[in-house]
């Protein structure tokens, strides 16, 4: 079995602002194609935990999900940092990476961030 | 309080705040119902471009003024001084025949 493009997922038009790069657009992608399929992915997942369902059924629904596009999957989802594209060490609540972080908070770019000192 | 009795309160509570009735704890999988899309948050993590120069330029070219996009200029200038230099993009083979041929002369 081939496997399915990728390009599949690829928008017509990227209306991304900020800091872009190909490992950045392509985590974008993957949460796009994650909202798009997110119903379909529960109502499966639905369908494998009712064990009122017959065997069938589920078996067929288990098949189905794990044949839908890695992509799909919000195991593939990866935080980055949006002002320079790092998985690494990024801080939720700001969306940047650490050392992103120390250089806007030294500028002052960060409301109510200001270095400790004791 | 009796069994039957609480198994009664225990129905109407369901009934009230629409929850699910199962006496018998069967795996229905209603947890999966329960749980709330996680999409939305996911795909807001990266900044959006609402409005890009092209909007701009389609906005007022027809009221007759002129723009002027550095990037998009810088970018051709570019593109005219490597086709100059030789080194510009290869020509889109557009037939089977061609890129075949294409690939002999190698």
């Amino acid at each position: 079995m081939s496997k399915p493009a990728a390009s599949l997922f690829h928008p017509k038009r990227l209306n991304l602002s900020g800091f872009i790069n190909t490992r950045l657009i392509r985590d974008h992608n993957k949460r796009m194609a994650f909202e798009q399929t997110e119903p379909e992915r529960q109502a499966l997942r639905y369908m494998i935990r009712n064990t009122s369902l017959p065997g069938r059924t589920r078996a067929q629904a288990q098949l189905q999900l794990s044949q839908m596009h890695a992509y799909t999957r919000p195991t593939q989802i990866k935080n980055r940092c949006v002002a320079s594209g790092t998985a690494r060490s990024v801080f939720r609540d700001f969306r940047i990476n650490r050392y992103q972080f120390r250089l806007q908070a030294l500028s002052g770019e960060l409301p109510g961030v200001k270095k400790a000192s004791w | 309080m009796s069994q039957g009795r609480l198994l009664d309160l225990v129905k109407s509570q369901c009934r009230i705040f629409s929850l699910n009735f199962n006496p018998q704890r069967l795996r229905l999988g209603n947890k999966i119902l329960r749980q709330r899309l996680r999409g939305p948050a996911l795909a807001a993590w990266y900044p959006k471009q609402e409005v890009s120069f092209r909007d701009l330029q389609n906005t007022y070219k027809p009221l007759g003024l002129t723009t002027f996009d550095e990037a998009e200029d810088d970018r051709e200038e570019a593109i005219q001084i490597a086709k100059l230099r030789g080194k510009g993009r290869p020509k889109k083979k557009r037939t089977a025949a061609e890129s075949r041929s294409a690939k002999k002369k190698k």
